[in-house]
Order: C-alpha cells, then structure tokens, then sequence
C-alpha cells in the first residue's frame, strides 16, 4: 500500500464521524423539540448530564422522582386500561386502550358520556393520577381525571375516595388542573405560563405551560445546568475549583440552603411577597437551588392565614394543635422544627439520598430505621433510655421520636418533627401519641405514668381532648371513633401494625366500626389494617375482608360491616385470643359495647381537610 | 508468506487497525470537548464504542492470523479462512459504525444489519480453522 493510501485511511474514521454527526439526526434538538419541553433557557436536561455523569444519572434514573410525571406512552402508564366499567360514587368511567393510547369514556357532566385521552400521568410509586389535554394545544390546560390507579392495591379509585373528605357522589369535588398546581412540584424547571390569570377564572384559564423536563430530574435539585455545560465543554475549565463549575451540589451547601432544596417542594408555601403568584403563575418558581427559601416563598404553618374569608381553617386544619403538620409536604418546616436541626447539623440528607439506597424513601441501609438517628446518637438503644425490650418494636428510635402521625395519598407516615413523646402535649393537641398507639388498650394517663417512670422526668396527664372524648379510655380507639378525619385515619393505621398481636382480641371488633366510617379513606385504612390482622392471625375473616369494598355504595357495604360484626367476636375467640382487658370496650366475650362505640361517634366532626396533593 | 489471501488478511488487518485507531481518539476527542450531538445519544455513543472496540481487535486478530495460518491452519482451507475473517472483521464493526448514523432514540439505523452478517463470517472462519484428524500437516 503506498504511503499516500495509508494515510488517507488514517484519517477515515474522523471524517466519517464529522459527517455523521453534522448530517445526522441531532439528539439535542430532538429532545428539546418534545412537546411541553422548553430548554431556549438556563436549562438542558438529564441527558446533557448523563455523559459526563452515567453513574448519578443511572442512580436517579431508577427513583420514583423520574417517573413523577410522565407523557401517556406504553411503560409510563401503569393502570389497568382494560375496558371495563368501574362504578364510584353514583356514575361510572371505562379506563380503555385504543391504538396504542389510552383513553377514560367518563360522564361528560351533562347527562351523557365522553371519551378523554390520557396525555399526562403524575405519580409511580403509590397511585398514578391521570391527565386529559382538555386545551386547543400542546401546553395548554391539562385536566385532571377522575380514577386513579392504584399500584400497591393494584385497582381503581376515584378522587373522593382518598383525600379526607365524607363520601359525595360530586364528581367534580377534585377537578383540577395540572398547569397550575402539580406543575410546580412534580416537574423541572416549571413555567405554567397561566394565559392572564388575574383576570381569567379558574373555569376558564387557559395556558401554554412549558417545563424544562418532565418529572424532578437533575436540575430540580443541583439548578440551571446550561451554564455548567456550556464552562466546562473546554477542557481547561475542568480544572476549575468546585465553586466555579456553575452547578450546585446540595451536599456541600450551607444546613439551611441544603434543606430548601427539598424544601422547594417538601414543603406547602405561598409567595413570599402576594404579589409574586403572578410571577409562579405565569413564569414560574423563582427559587434556585442555593437561594434562601425564605427569600422566595413562605413555608404555610399552622398560623398561616387563609386568603380565603369563608375557610379560615384552610392552613390550621392541616396542623395538629400543636403545629406539628399532619399532612404529607410538609416535611421542610418538620425538619426546621426539629431539635435535630436547630441544636444540630441534620439536613435531609443526614437521613435520606437522591443517587443510592432503596427507592423507597430514598434511604442508604445503614440509615433504615434506628441507623439514621445511630450516627448522631450512639448508644441510646437500652433499656435505661426508652424502657423496652432493646430488640423488640419498642426500642425503635423511629417508634417514639417519628410516629406514623401523617396522612397523605391514601396511607400514614412519619413525622419529620422529630422529638420525643409528650403526652399531655399530644393528647391535648390532639394529635396520636407515640405510646398509645403501640399500647392499644391503654389510656393517656397510663402513658404519661409510663413515661414519667422511664424518663425520670416528670409527665403530666392530659387534662382533655380537643373532640371532648373520654380520657379514661384506651387513647387510640376513642381516636379511632371520636377524632376527625386525620386521627381516625392515623389510628386505623396504627391498629394494623400492633407489636402485641394478643391486642387484635379488641382492636378487631373496632377495626370493623371503622369499616363503617363516613369517610372512605378512612375505611380504606382500616381495611388494611384488618387485612393484616387477618394475614398474622388467621381469623377466618379473609374472604369477607377480601370482599369488602370502602369504595362501595353504602346499603352494600352497611350489610358487609354488619355480618363482619356479628361473626367477628366468633373468629377472635376461635383464633385463641386472650379475652380483652376491661376498658376496651369489648368484653371478656369479645363482644363489643356498640352503645359505648356510638357515644364515642356522636363526638366524631364531620369537617373536610384540604390537601393540597 | 505465499498465500496471497493470507496476504491480504495481513493487509486489511494493518487497514482495520489504521481506522480504528482514529476512531477511538475521535470519540475521545468527542468525549474531551463535550460534545453534546454525540454525547447525548446514549444508542450512538454504545455503537460507535463498540464499532472502535471491534475493529481494533478484530484487526489485531487478522495479524495474529497471517502471522500464524501457515503454520496451524490446513492448507487446504487457509484461503477460505482467510476470505471469511477478512469480511467478518470488516463488517461487524462497520455495521456497528453505521448502526449509530442515522440511528431513532431507540433503535440502530438499519445499518446494524451488518453486525450478525460480519458474525456469521467470523463463526465459519472458525469452524473452517479448526484442525481435523484428515489434516496434512499444515506445512
């Protein structure tokens, strides 16, 4: 081969690749060109930080923040499309697939039906919400349906039947939109563009929003990446010192500027300024990550005051009395309320982790359960500190210091205030106290004892209920029966998760009241919380429980509560429970006082809570 | 060095090895400047890796073959092993190579068909040099 020929091969390859990739498709305007998308901005999305950093993006690749919100295409959308009819609430809707697409033939409002095509779903880990495109244009409003899909119970809900609201055959009680609420929180860099929202009423508004990415990706967290990109694409500039590489990392951030980057969206938060909604509505959030929260937003508390006149409970409802939030979202001012976090060094990320661990919680192992508050606070776990078996569930640091007193998408969770029970505090505020609610049968003057014996320290008993319930009782079941939306919820909850199993002999028959509850989330926990019963104990209540449906019109499930009722002191003894301490409202029979139980639900309010999910 | 299809496997390993070369400081050169029309296609980046990966050992292969085929491949099929390794050593990274122009989001463009051609081509290069008992000595 000449020397000529040899060389021209050289240089083949080079050429070949200059070609392909200046007459290629180009993989840049091909993502940004998406509908919905928009990154002309400060902007560029996940795949521009992929090259340079496979391992973080194939970490948050795989998190449920990814899938938040995804466009209706095979693999995002996890419901069963199968055609056939649900009934809820006095109507019914067909989720169906069609080409491809998916699609909800629904009552159109005016006696008759219509089809609407799923565009957009939000959510992937508890329930997945669906998105018609009820505007002119790609962009524009984005309506909310009325069945989600459930993906732990794997079946159909409707709206009315998993925020804390008493049953309503209104199908239009949670119609809402997309472009201006969940916009904001479950994308990247959001821009609702809200066509004159001052002027336009909600019925009618329209917009063009737009989003630099679909669902909470890179850039939610570490900021606009263009710049970053653009710096470091000369490789001299890679050598710069962290401060100058245009990106934020949340962990070498400041405590506070490192929680408001969750905090940006775990937490409920109007404008700082009034007048700033607009500027959300139609440009969107001005916080980047590394600003001061505060600087652009208000976190709500519980002495937030409604703008609207006629619901001045609006913000206090979703707080315990004592401030400590009882909804889900406000994990931010939790955290800020915490001792963890004002005489410590906890940020989020003491605990949590965006790039590891299970996506559940978003939790490294070594800091599940009693490891996150290990690293602070060694050697607690005994006897002398918490006054329990140190192996048992007592023992748990998580049991007493964040219990499961937060109700939000149809389950409870934990607390992010973190700090030790109190229980004249709690009772009197109204909100579950940790010691009850492991000790079912037990009254909040026996945990205040019990508290006062374990600490040292002197605890007082509470003096009364907000809902004026018995203080004499078990703290948990006059909760279950006497308390509002969120702590029959709280309760019902609790009651599935017993350490003592011997407790199911009361909790049970109760359990079964709370079937009948007005609301249907509320029935739905305490569903579950007997279905687990079931599972540990083997009641023979399996079939029944399987059956039952909280969703279900009220003449079926009243017959349903009924016959679990009648035979359900049978099943608890015939499963060799122990006969239930006095003061439970159940005798040593295992029959249950019903007119006891009916004077704890004349107590019960009937007031809906606003969650702002 | 008689054989001229032996010959010829020495040359297209040398010509392999003189493209593929290149290629990979291209893609590093790609990766140094970040380049985002490269980088952002995961699929283009995955094929051309690969296309750099195949050709370079599979030219390095072609020279360990004229270097050793008249000692330990049976003459009488030295030339058809010759013949099938040249093409598959060609095609497989080649088609690699254009599987990553013009390529979808998700799919290689059709060049890829390529790839299993240049494989089969490798496989019967295989099977053709594996010595049999009927074998002269391959000298």
């Amino acid at each position: 081969m000449s020397r000529p020929a040899a060389l021209a091969l050289l240089v083949v390859a080079p050429l070949a690749v200059a070609a392909a990739l200046r007459f290629g498709p180009d993989p840049v305007a091909l993502a940004d060109a998406r509908p919905l998308l928009a990154r002309a901005g400060e902007y560029v999305g996940s795949d521009a930080c992929r090259a340079c950093h496979p391992d973080q993006h194939a970490s948050w690749e795989r998190t449920f923040h990814r899938t938040m919100t995804q466009r209706a295409e095979p693999g995002a959308v996890r419901g069963a499309f199968d055609g056939v009819e649900r009934s809820f609430f006095g109507a019914a809707a067909t989720p169906f697939e069609r080409d491809g697409r998916f699609w909800m033939r629904m009552p159109d409002g005016a006696g008759g039906t219509r089809e609407a095509e799923v565009a957009l779903s939000v959510g992937s880990r508890r329930y997945q919400q669906y998105f018609e495109l009820a505007g002119a244009h790609v962009g524009d409003t984005y309506r909310r349906l009325p069945l989600l899909w459930h993906l732990e119970e794997q079946r159909w809900l409707h709206l009315n039947g998993v925020f804390l609201a008493p049953d309503s055959d209104d199908w239009s009680t949670h119609a809402s939109t997309w472009n201006a609420n969940c916009i904001f929180c479950h994308n990247t860099g959001p821009a609702p563009r809200l066509v004159e929202p001052r002027t336009t009423p909600a019925a009618a508004q329209r917009a063009d929003s737009r989003v630099a990415e679909l669902g909470i990706a890179c850039e939610a967290c570490h900021g606009p990446g263009r710049a970053h990109v653009e710096r470091l694409s000369a490789p001299r500039a890679r050598l710069a010192p962290p401060d100058e590489l245009a990106i934020m990392n949340p962990a070498q951030l400041d405590q506070r500027e490192s929680l408001a980057v969750c905090g940006q969206c775990h937490s409920q938060r109007l404008p700082a300024e009034p007048e700033a909604l607009w500027t959300f509505l139609e440009t969107g959030p001005t916080f980047r990550p590394g600003d001061a929260l505060e600087a652009h937003v208000t976190p709500v508390t519980c002495e937030t005051v409604s703008p609207d006149p006629r619901r001045e409970e609006l913000f206090a409802a979703r707080f315990w009395r004592d401030g400590t939030a009882r909804l889900t979202a406000y994990e931010y001012l939790g955290v800020t309320q915490s001792p963890c976090f004002a005489g410590g060094e906890m940020t989020c990320g003491s605990c949590h982790t965006m790039h590891g661990g299970d996506v559940h919680g978003m939790i490294e192992p070594e800091k599940r359960g009693d490891g996150a508050c290990t690293q602070c606070h060694a050697g607690l776990d005994t006897r002398a500190h918490h006054g329990h078996e140190p192996s048992g569930a007592g023992g748990r640091c998580l049991a007493c210091h964040m219990p499961r007193i937060v109700y939000g998408i149809l389950d409870v969770h934990r607390s992010h205030r973190i700090e030790s029970p109190d229980v004249r505090r709690d009772v009197e505020a109204g909100r579950p106290n940790a010691c009850t609610h492991c000790h079912a049968g037990e009254s909040a003057a026996w945990a205040a004892a019990g508290l006062a014996r374990i600490t040292g320290r002197a605890s007082e008993a509470p003096r009364s209920r907000p809902d004026g319930g018995p203080l004499e009782l078990p703290e948990v079941l006059v909760s279950l029966h006497a308390g509002d939306a969120v702590q029959r919820a709280v309760a019902a909850r609790a009651l599935g998760e017993l350490p003592d199993a011997r407790a199911a002999a009361f909790v049970v028959p109760h359990l079964v009241v709370a079937l009948g509850d007005g609301y249907p989330s509320v029935r739905t926990l305490a569903r579950r919380a007997l279905v687990a019963l079931e599972r540990e104990l083997g009641l023979g209540l399996a079939s029944e429980l399987a059956a039952f449906d909280p969703l279900a019109p009220l003449e079926v499930r009243g017959v349903a509560v009924r016959d679990l009722l009648t035979r359900t002191a049978a099943a608890t003894r015939a499963a060799g429970l122990p006969p239930p301490p006095a003061g439970t409202l159940v005798g040593p029979d295992h029959a249950l006082d019903l007119a006891r139980v009916r004077a704890l639900l004349e107590l019960q309010s009937d007031h809906v809570i606003a969650i702002g999910e | 060095m008689k054989n001229p299809d032996v010959v010829r496997a020495l040359r297209a390993g040398w010509c392999l090895l003189a493209v593929s070369l290149p290629l990979g400081v291209t893609l590093e050169a790609l990766h140094g400047l970040k380049l985002r029309v490269y980088l952002e296609s995961e699929l283009r980046r995955e094929l051309w890796r690969l296309a750099h990966a195949h050709g370079t050992l599979l030219g390095i292969l072609l020279l360990v073959f004229a270097a050793l085929a008249e000692r330990h491949v049976a003459a009488t099929r030295r030339a058809a092993v010759a013949r099938d390794l040249v093409r598959g050593s060609i095609l497989l990274p080649l088609g690699f190579f254009l599987g990553g122009v013009l390529n979808g989001e998700g799919d290689p463009s059709a060049g890829i068909v390529l790839v299993p051609l240049g494989a089969i081509f490798l496989l019967a290069a295989l099977v053709r040099a594996v010595p049999r008992a009927a074998d002269e000595s391959p000298a």
